[in-house]
C-alpha cells in the first residue's frame, strides 16, 4: 500500500505524524515531510498509516492500492 | 433501496429550547434508529452515526455546501460569499485566503504571545477565590483573535454577542434564530463599516485581505463577508471548548490528574474534549444529485444533517464514548469537521486551548466545582452559560 500527499492541500496540522511519526514529519518550517512518498508502506506501520489518513482533518492524505 | 417513507421518522424537535440544553439524548435515540433519520419538524435526513458524517464530509461533489449549510433559507442565501458556503474553485480560493494565516506553519510566530496570555489569564484567576469558568475561557480567544484579524477596539464589546448570534441564525428557523437576527445583522453591518473606512489594525488579516482587493485579487465587495469568516467562528467555539476542558477536569478529578502527571497528555486531551462536548452540534448540506446513504435513498435537493456531536458519541466507532478519557486516541474525532470544510481555525483553536492548559497545569492543584453549571442557549454551539468553579493554587 502507498499513500499520496497532496502538499497543496496540507495546512500542516500535523495530525498525521501524530498518529504514524515513521512515515510523515512536520520540518521545522511546518512542511510535510513523508518518508514513503511514493513507495510502500512497510507491513509493520499500515494499522499506523491508515490512522494517519483518517486523521488528517483536511483529507490531504490518500490511500493507494 | 430504502425511500422516504420506510426510513425510520424522529418526530421530537432536536432544536426545542430543552433539547439544545441537553441534546445527548436526542442523538442517542437518532443513532439507535439508524444511520439515516427524517427528521420530519425540520425536514432534514439526520445523519447521527460516524461513519456516514465522515463519508458525506469527504464527498462534497454529492453534499455540497454552496447552497448554505444552516437549516433555513434566509441564512443560506444570506451567507454566500463565505469560505464556509462555497464549493469547487470558489471555495479553494477563498479558503486559501482565510486559512494562510491560520495554519500552524503562520501561527508559530504567535505561540509564545498566546502562551503568555494564558499564564497572566490564569494567574489572574487565582486572584480570586470562586470564578466563572466561562469567564476564564473568554479571556483567551477575546484578547487573541480580535487583534489577529485586526477588527478596531471599538465595537469590540459586541463581539460575543454578535458571534453567537451568527451561529444561532444558522439553525432551523425557531425562536431562538428569530430572535437572534438583529445581533447577526448587526455584525454584517459593523463589518461592512470596518471594511469600507478601513478600519482595520495594520499588519492584521483583514488589512491582507483590504490590499488583496486593492491588487485587483478579490472584489472590495467581498471583504466584509471573508472578514465575518474569520471572526464569527473564532471566539464562542473557542470559548466553548475551553469552557468544557475546565468543567470536564473540574467533574473528572483522576483525568485532572492524569494530565498534571504527564502534560504531554495535552494535545489529545483538547481532541478528547472536543469530541466529549463538541462545541458545534451539526451543520447540514444540499443533496446536489440523487444519491444514498447506506441503503436509504436521497432525492437532489433534499436537506442531509451532519451531526458531529452526535458522531462523536457513536459507540460503533468508539469504546465506551459516554466516558471522558484523555489516554483514548482521540484524533479521528469529527468536532472540526473533516475534509474540504474542515475547520480552517483549528490550528488556532488547539493553540488557544493547550495554552490554557499548559497554565492551568503548571499553576494550578486542583479545579473544584463551586456550584451548578448552565448551558448557554444556542442552535449551533454547545457551551457553557455558567461554570463555578474554585481553582486551587498548585
Ligand atoms: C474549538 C474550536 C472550533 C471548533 C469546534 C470549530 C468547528 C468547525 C467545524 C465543525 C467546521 C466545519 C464546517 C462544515 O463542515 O461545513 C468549521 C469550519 C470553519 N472554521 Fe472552525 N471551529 C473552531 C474554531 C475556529 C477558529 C478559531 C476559527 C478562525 C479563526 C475557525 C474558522 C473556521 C472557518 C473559516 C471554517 C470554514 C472552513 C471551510 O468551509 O472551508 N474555527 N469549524
Ligand atoms: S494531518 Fe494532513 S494537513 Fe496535517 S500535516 Fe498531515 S497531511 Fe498535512
Amino acid at each position: 500500500m502507498k499513500i499520496s500527499a497532496d502538499y497543496d492541500r496540507c495546512e500542516g496540522h500535523g495530525l498525521c505524524a501524530e498518529q504514524a511519526p515513521a512515515i510523515f514529519e512536520l520540518d521545522d518550517d511546518a512542511e510535510l515531510v513523508h518518508h514513503f512518498d511514493g513507495s510502500d508502506i512497510p507491513p509493520e506501520q499500515l494499522a499506523a498509516a491508515r490512522a494517519a489518513v483518517t486523521a488528517c482533518p483536511v483529507a490531504a492524505l490518500r490511500e493507494l492500492p | 433501496m430504502r425511500r422516504r417513507h420506510e426510513v425510520p421518522v424522529y418526530r421530537p424537535d432536536i432544536y426545542s429550547p430543552q433539547a439544545i440544553l441537553d441534546p445527548y439524548p436526542h442523538y442517542a435515540k437518532l443513532r439507535e434508529l439508524g444511520p439515516v433519520v427524517w427528521l420530519p419538524r425540520r425536514k432534514v435526513y439526520a445523519l447521527p452515526r460516524y461513519a456516514e458524517c465522515k463519508a458525506v464530509l469527504l464527498d462534497d461533489k454529492t453534499f455540497v455546501s454552496g447552497d448554505g449549510v444552516a437549516l433555513n433559507p434566509v441564512t443560506n442565501r444570506l451567507s454566500r460569499g463565505t469560505t464556509l458556503n462555497s464549493d469547487g474553485e470558489d471555495h479553494a480560493a477563498r479558503r486559501a485566503r482565510v486559512a494562510n494565516r491560520l495554519t500552524p506553519r503562520a501561527l508559530r510566530a504567535m505561540t509564545d504571545v498566546v502562551e503568555r496570555q494564558a499564564a497572566e489569564i490564569v494567574d489572574t484567576a487565582l486572584e480570586r477565590c470562586t470564578v466563572d469558568g466561562v469567564e476564564v475561557a473568554a479571556a483567551l480567544p477575546m484578547s487573541v483573535v480580535p487583534d489577529l484579524v485586526g477588527w478596531p477596539e471599538e465595537g469590540r464589546e459586541h463581539l460575543l454577542r454578535w458571534g453567537a448570534a451568527t451561529f444561532d441564525v444558522l439553525g432551523p428557523l425557531n425562536g431562538q434564530a428569530i430572535q437572534a437576527i438583529p445581533d447577526g445583522l448587526g455584525m454584517m453591518r459593523f463589518a461592512h463599516t470596518v471594511a469600507k473606512r478601513r478600519k482595520v489594525l495594520p499588519g492584521s488579516m483583514g488589512d491582507d485581505l483590504l490590499r488583496a482587493a486593492d491588487a485587483g485579487e478579490l472584489a472590495h465587495a467581498e471583504c466584509p463577508a471573508l472578514m465575518i469568516d474569520y471572526l464569527a467562528p473564532s471566539l464562542d467555539t473557542t470559548l466553548s471548548a475551553i469552557a468544557s476542558a475546565l468543567h470536564l477536569f473540574a467533574t473528572h478529578p483522576g483525568q485532572w490528574q492524569l494530565l498534571k502527571d504527564d502534560p504531554g497528555l495535552i494535545p489529545n486531551a483538547v481532541n478528547e474534549v472536543v469530541r466529549f462536548e463538541s462545541p458545534l452540534r451539526a451543520f447540514s448540506r444540499k443533496v446536489a444529485r440523487d444519491t444514498e446513504i447506506a441503503g436509504t435513498a436521497l432525492p437532489a435537493g433534499a436537506r442531509a444533517l451532519v451531526l458531529y456531536a452526535s458522531a462523536n458519541r457513536d459507540a460503533l466507532k468508539w469504546d465506551d464514548p459516554d466516558t471522558f478519557d484523555i489516554r483514548r486516541n482521540a484524533a479521528h474525532q469529527l468536532g472540526f469537521g473533516h475534509g474540504t470544510h474542515g475547520c480552517a481555525g483549528q490550528g488556532l483553536a488547539r493553540l488557544e486551548t493547550q495554552a490554557m492548559l499548559r497554565a492551568l497545569v503548571a499553576r494550578v492543584d486542583r479545579i473544584e466545582p463551586a456550584g451548578p453549571p448552565e448551558w448557554a442557549r444556542n442552535n449551533i454551539i454547545h457551551r457553557l452559560g455558567r461554570l463555578p468553579i474554585e481553582l486551587i493554587p498548585a
